[in-house]
C-alpha cells in the first residue's frame, strides 16, 4: 500500500517537473522577447529591462533561471496576460472551474446514462435491443463536437428558443463567486429570486453538457458492453449457470463487480477526451472557460497565458488520470500480480 | 463453418480470407466500407469528378440554394457560398485534403509510435518503469493542447497542425505495442527464439510484428477516425488549415457567417465529416469483431 503510494507520488512528481521543464522552456521557443514571455511584463526602457532580467534571474545560467522560475510556479507568482494585464494565477482560478463544472456534469451524464445502458447492452448483447444501442452510440460516438454543439444551437437555441445561446448565467442576477461552479454559487448565494437563478443557470449549462455529454456517453456505453459482454464468456459464469444461479443473480453476484474493472482505465482515457470536447464546445457556446480562454490567447498571440493555460489543464488532466490510475490500482488485487511481473 | 478433418478439406482460407469472410458477413460492416471506398474516391480522383475549381468565385451566383430545392440550380449540387464558390467542388476537395492528411498522420504516428512502442516494451527494471510510466502520463495531454502549442511556435497552418495531431496520436500507439510486445515476450514461441539466439531486433521484426499488424490495423482505423474529427476541429478553430483551403472544418467555419442566410453551407460540411468519420468506425469495429470471430473459433 504505502509502496504503491510512495509510486504514484513518484510519478506525479517526475511528471509535473517534465511539464514544469516544458512550460519554461516555451518562453525560449514562442516567438518574441524571453523575457516578455516569461513574465507577460513588457519594459518600457533598458533600466527596467537590467532590472527585470535581474530579478528573474536571466542574467544567471538556464538551470538557475528554471529553479527560480520553479519557485515561482510553487508561490503562484505566473505572470501576467500581455492582454488584460491582470495576474495569471487569478485569470486561470476564474476560468478553471467554469470548465472543471461543465466537465463534471457530462462525466455524471455518462456515468449515470452510459454505464447502466452499457450494461443493459451486454446483458442483452445480439438482440435487437443491443444492435439499436449499439447502433445509436456509434452515430453519436461519431459526430464532430463543434458540429453537435452547431446542431444543438440551431434546433434549440434559434429554433424552438428554448435555451440561451451564450455565457454562463443571465446578466440580471449577479451571483458572488465562491466556489467557481454556477450551479454551486447560485445555491450558496442569498439572492431574492434564487430558483429563478437557478433556472437560469440550468437552462444555460444544459446545451454544452449535452454536447460534450452525448460523445462521452456514447463511448462509455461501447466500453460497458464490451466488458459486460467480456464477463459474460468467462468460465466462472458458466459454472454459475451451472450450479443453478438466476439470471439475476449471475449478474448481481458475479458480472457487476467484474465488469466495472476494465472499465476503470478506460475511463482515465476518457477523460483527455473530455476536456477537448469541452475546451472546444466552451468556444462554441462563449463559456467563460479555460478552453475559450486559451483560444482567444492563440488569436491574440498572448504568449504567458499560453504558457501558463498550458501547464495548467496539462496538470489538471494529468492528475485527474493518475488518481484514476491509483484507485483503479488499489481496489484491483489482480493488477499486483501483473504489475510486479512486468517490472 | 465446421471442419470436422482439416486434412480433408480441399480449401483451406488463410487468416485474412477468413476474416474477409466474417467482415462481409456483417452487411452493415460492409455498408461502412463501401461508404468508406467512396471517399477514398473522392479523394483520389476530386480533380476528375469536379466541374469547378475550389477557389473559383462566381460573383454571378452568390450563395445558391442546393440542387433539391425549389430555387436550386443542377450545375451547384449543392449550392454556393458566400463568395460563389462551388460548395460540391469544394466538399469534394475537401475530402481529399481532411482524410488524405489524417491517413498521412495516421501512418506517420504508427510508424514511431510502433518502434518507440517495441523499445519501451522490450525494457526491463527501473528503465522500463521510468519509460512507460512517464509514456502513460504524457499521453494525457489533450490534442487541442498541443496544437495550441504548436500553432503558437510555428504558425497556424495545415501542416501544423497536422504534427500536432501526429504528436497526440503517437501515445496510444505506443501503448497498445508496449503491452502487445510485453504480453508476447513471455510465450514460448518467443522463447524458442531466442534460444536459437535471436537478437531483440529480430524477434521483434520476425517473431511479433506478424502477429500485431491484424491489430495494429483495428488502432489504426480508430486512430482515422480521431485524427478526422482532430484536423476538421482545428480547422473549425482556425488554428489549422487556413481559410481558402477546402478543408472540410474550415469550410463549415466559413459557413458560419452566413449560416442564417444559407443553412446548407454548415449542414453539408458537417455532415460529410460526420459520414466520413462514422464510416472509418464502422470498418474498425467490423474489423475488430471479424478478427474476434476468427480468434474465438
Amino acid at each position: 500500500m504505502i509502496q504503491i503510494l510512495t509510486r504514484y507520488c513518484t510519478l506525479l512528481t517526475i511528471t509535473l517537473l517534465v511539464l514544469a521543464v516544458m512550460s519554461f522552456s516555451l518562453a525560449y521557443l514562442f516567438p518574441g522577447d524571453t523575457l516578455e514571455n516569461l513574465t507577460g511584463l513588457v519594459p518600457q526602457n533598458d533600466v527596467q529591462r537590467e532590472a527585470l532580467e535581474r530579478q528573474f534571474k536571466l542574467d544567471s545560467s538556464v538551470v538557475v533561471q528554471f529553479f527560480y522560475y520553479l519557485g515561482n510556479l510553487l508561490v503562484g507568482d505566473w505572470g501576467y496576460s500581455f492582454t488584460s494585464g491582470l495576474p495569471l494565477a487569478e485569470e486561470v482560478s476564474i476560468a478553471m472551474p467554469a470548465t472543471i463544472e461543465l466537465a463534471t456534469y457530462a462525466m455524471l451524464m455518462a456515468l449515470f446514462v452510459g454505464v447502466p445502458l452499457g450494461y443493459y447492452a451486454g446483458i442483452r448483447s445480439y438482440s435487437t435491443t443491443d444492435h439499436l444501442l449499439n447502433g445509436a452510440s456509434m452515430t453519436t460516438y461519431s459526430f464532430p463536437v463543434f458540429w453537435l454543439a452547431l446542431l444543438l444551437i440551431l434546433v434549440f437555441s434559434l429554433q424552438f428558443d428554448a435555451a440561451p445561446l451564450s455565457g454562463r448565467i443571465s446578466l440580471l442576477y449577479d451571483v458572488p463567486r465562491v466556489t467557481g461552479f454556477i450551479l454551486v454559487d447560485v445555491l450558496l448565494s442569498d439572492l431574492e429570486n434564487k430558483s429563478l437563478a437557478f433556472k437560469d443557470a440550468l437552462s444555460h449549462i444544459a446545451l454544452p453538457t449535452l454536447a460534450i455529454g452525448a460523445i462521452t456517453t456514447a463511448s462509455m456505453i461501447r466500453i460497458t458492453r464490451r466488458s459486460v459482454i467480456d464477463v459474460k464468456h468467462k468460465a466462472y459464469i458458466a459454472a454459475a449457470v451451472s450450479r443453478g444461479l438466476s439470471s439475476w443473480q449471475i449478474f448481481t453476484r458475479h458480472v457487476l463487480r467484474n465488469a466495472l474493472l476494465p472499465i476503470l482505465p478506460l475511463m482515465a482515457i476518457q477523460i483527455t477526451t473530455l476536456i477537448t470536447n469541452a475546451m472546444i464546445v466552451e468556444t462554441l457556446f462563449s463559456w467563460p472557460g479555460i478552453g475559450n480562454w486559451l483560444i482567444q490567447a492563440i488569436y491574440q498571440r498572448d504568449y504567458p497565458a499560453l504558457r501558463i493555460g498550458m501547464m495548467a489543464v496539462s496538470t489538471l488532466v494529468i492528475t485527474l488520470t493518475i488518481l484514476v490510475d491509483l484507485f483503479n490500482r488499489l481496489i484491483d488485487p489482480s493488477r499486483e500480480k501483473y504489475e510486479h511481473a512486468a517490472v | 463453418m465446421p471442419q470436422f478433418s482439416l486434412y480433408e478439406e480441399e480449401f483451406h482460407p488463410s487468416p485474412w480470407q477468413r476474416t474477409w469472410a466474417a467482415f462481409r458477413s456483417s452487411h452493415i460492416a460492409m455498408v461502412g466500407l463501401i461508404m468508406l471506398g467512396c471517399f477514398v474516391i473522392f479523394a483520389l480522383f476530386a480533380p476528375i469528378i469536379t466541374p469547378y475549381d475550389a477557389v473559383e468565385q462566381n460573383i454571378d451566383g452568390l450563395l445558391i440554394p442546393p440542387s433539391w430545392t425549389s430555387n436550386g440550380e443542377i450545375s451547384h449540387l449543392f449550392g454556393t457560398d458566400a463568395l460563389g464558390r462551388d460548395l460540391f467542388t469544394r466538399i469534394i476537395y475537401g475530402c481529399r485534403i481532411t482524410l488524405g492528411t489524417a491517413f498521412i498522420t495516421v501512418v506517420l504516428a504508427m510508424l514511431v509510435g510502433v518502434s518507440l512502442g517495441a523499445f519501451a516494451g522490450m525494457l526491463r527494471g527501473v528503465r522500463s518503469s521510468i519509460a512507460n510510466h512517464l509514456l502513460d502520463a504524457l499521453m494525457a495531454i489533450p490534442t487541442l493542447l498541443i496544437a495550441i502549442i504548436i500553432v503558437a511556435i510555428l504558425g497556424a497552418g495545415l501542416v501544423n497542425s497536422m504534427w500536432a495531431i501526429t504528436l497526440a496520436l503517437i501515445p496510444q500507439f505506443v501503448h497498445h505495442t508496449r503491452s502487445f510486445v510485453r504480453a508476447e515476450m513471455k510465450k514460448d514461441y518467443i522463447v524458442a527464439s531466442r534460444l536459437d539466439g535471436a537478437s531483440r531486433w529480430q524477434l521483434f521484426i520476425h517473431s511479433i510484428l506478424p502477429n500485431m499488424i491484424e491489430t495494429l490495423v483495428v488502432q489504426g482505423t480508430l486512430a482515422l477516425s480521431i485524427a478526422v474529427i482532430d484536423i476538421s476541429a482545428l480547422g473549425f478553430l482556425s488554428l489549422g488549415a487556413q481559410s481558402p483551403l477546402p478543408e472540410l472544418g474550415a469550410i463549415l467555419a466559413d459557413g458560419l457567417d452566413a449560416a442564417y442566410l444559407a443553412p446548407w453551407n454548415v449542414a453539408v460540411p458537417g455532415t460529410v465529416v460526420f459520414l466520413m468519420v462514422l464510416s472509418i468506425n464502422i470498418v474498425g469495429d467490423g474489423l475488430r469483431s471479424a478478427l474476434r470471430k476468427r480468434v474465438s473459433h
